[in-house]
């Protein structure tokens, strides 16, 4: 545990020492505020649901930016041969540094809480749908910082895990669209891969155990497949 | 003890090492030689662990490194060829990462981390960020990453690589204070460094170890080469030369007014006597004689091109 918390403490601090991060910090909040607002003042209504899936949205820009450096900048610098040259294990490895990036984006989402603040002045919103929306986000988002942790381990170049990452969460993110176009076990499947089936859910309230069970055995699959990634070396 | 029982390193077809095997002795200080791309980096990371061979075993004493990397990396320190840092981190904090990760118990880490600092000439430069730093002070700081945890096993490749005269005296100095108490590997260009530092070399090329000797019997030859500085008239050295029967005349120069004669003879000091006698005898002031010993680069030459002809 102590070499998982030191892992995270530098990756954090990684993000914070660099004016990228800061940018897209800022950048995010300004188009969250907006987004915010634009939605309020059009809906009228006392809740965040649509503010949600708009966080959703953007997310899926923001995070491969986020995430593409996390191995790729390692495998261009040569620090990852120092990484695996310490005694310690992989899964710490890649622990600690998907706990640094969710952390760095929880941060994001917790300054937005802000917006319920705003809302519960002015009226009274539902504040369990709140929370439900809240924890959906925060697992999307952690479902994409692993798919873009993932893409980063694959590549030297951050460009290349950038857009690999793009391709993936556009995939999945707008695959219910397509699903018009299937039929049968096609339909079902589209239908549970797409991440929209899965955070409207948590948007209006309602927490189901085949959502969470989405997210999270996303997430350990993406985790799973970084930590192979990082060790084909051996195979070669 | 390192053993390494033939080991073969395969990128798709190409074969970078091809069954190599040695042992490496506690307190050992190796060097590895040879050109760029011969596969002193692979075997190196195959040293580490980092790499797996495609056949063969390394050994840390009884330890298959392959079957136990995490406990064969317990006792490594390590210093890529480019050196690991990060730059946004501060020359302390990096150390201090580098100690948590390799399992220096959290009371001594602040004790491991003024050690590194002090043992590489970097208490001026500590709370620096690594970007900023020169090449030298990074290669410096790799080096303290390598040494933090007090390795008994130390792979250093290419240690001396952007450093200045005055640092690579330092780097020295820190290698051989580890003799007979840490075993070293290190790989680098500089040949002259290599000859101070290493007990052992081994010669590597196309992924084979073509020479693995001491350094001492390096610079032993089947014939010593002396120059004999005189001072007499080349003509009549030439004539005297021809009762010197048990050396070979190799070279005359005259500079100014003394001669200098390079002379093969074999192995015994008789010979040199010898030498000596006759050039007295015939008059001939001796003003030096000493030994020409070759260089480890003539002999890197020597050994490589001799496999080229073999």
């Amino acid at each position: 545990m102590p070499k998982v918390i030191a892992i995270t403490k530098k990756e954090l601090a990684a993000y914070f020492k660099s004016p990228v991060a800061y940018i897209i910090l800022v950048v995010t909040l300004v188009i969250f505020n907006f987004l915010f607002f634009m939605i309020i003042d059009q809906n009228r209504e006392a809740t965040l649901r649509d503010v949600f899936q708009a966080m959703e949205f953007i997310f899926l820009f923001i995070v491969p930016l986020l995430t593409m450096k996390v191995f790729a900048e390692e495998k261009n610098a040569g620090t990852m041969e120092f990484l695996m040259t310490t005694p310690t294990n992989n899964n710490v490895i890649v622990f600690g540094k998907y706990l640094g990036t969710l952390l760095f984006l929880s941060v994001l989402l917790l300054i937005s809480v802000v917006y319920y603040g705003i809302i519960e002045f002015y009226a009274a919103p539902d504040w369990a749908a709140t929370l439900s929306g809240f924890l959906g986000i925060w697992l999307e988002a952690a479902l994409f910082l692993a798919i873009g942790m993932m893409t980063s381990s694959w590549t030297k170049s951050q460009v290349v895990a950038a857009i690999t990452s793009y391709v993936i969460l556009f995939f999945l993110y707008f695959s219910l669209t397509f699903v018009k176009y299937f039929t049968g076990s096609a339909e079902t499947v589209i239908k549970y891969i797409s991440t929209m089936t899965h955070s409207k859910n948590f948007f209006v309230g309602v927490i189901t155990l085949t959502d969470l069970v989405y997210y999270l055995s996303g997430i350990l699959f993406c985790l799973l497949l970084t930590r192979l990634s990082i060790e084909t070396r051996l195979w070669r | 003890m390192i053993t390494v029982k033939n080991i073969t390193k395969c990128f798709g077809s190409l074969r970078v090492l091809n069954n190599i095997s040695f042992e490496i002795g506690n307190g050992e200080i190796v060097g590895f030689l040879g050109q760029n791309g011969a596969g002193k980096t692979t075997l190196m990371r195959i040293l580490t662990s980092y790499l797996t061979p495609t056949s063969g075993d390394v050994y840390y004493d009884d330890l298959n490194i392959q079957n136990n990397s995490l406990e064969a990396r317990r006792r490594l320190g390590y210093l890529p060829e480019m050196p690991p840092l990060y730059h946004e981190m501060s020359v302390k904090s990096y150390l201090k990462f580098s100690a948590e990760l390799k399992n220096v118990p959290v009371r001594e880490i602040t004790a491991s981390v003024d050690r590194a600092l002090s043992d590489c000439r970097l208490n001026n430069v500590c709370n620096k960020r690594i970007g900023v730093l020169s090449k030298g002070y990074k290669q410096r700081v790799g080096l303290a990453q390598a040494i933090i945890n007090d390795p008994d096993i130390l792979i250093l490749d290419e240690p001396m690589s952007g450093l200045d005269p005055v640092q690579i005296l330092q780097v020295r100095t820190l290698i051989k204070n580890l003799e007979h108490k840490r075993t070293v590997i290190l790989s680098t260009h500089i040949l002259s460094e290599i000859e101070r530092i290493v007990q052992r070399v081994m010669f590597i090329k196309a992924g084979s170890v073509i020479k693995d000797t001491s350094i001492d019997s390096l610079a032993e030859t089947e014939n010593r080469t002396f120059v004999v500085k005189v001072k007499s008239d080349e003509q009549f050295l030439q004539n005297v030369l021809k009762d010197i029967t048990c050396a070979t005349l190799l070279d005359v120069k005259t500079i100014r007014d003394c001669c200098e004669v390079s002379l093969s003879v074999p192995r015994s000091e008789e010979n040199v006597n010898t030498i000596a006698a006759v050039l007295t005898e015939k008059r001939v002031s001796i003003l030096e004689i000493i030994e020409s010993r070759p260089s480890l680069e003539q002999k890197f030459i020597e050994v490589i091109s001799e496999e080229d002809h073999a």
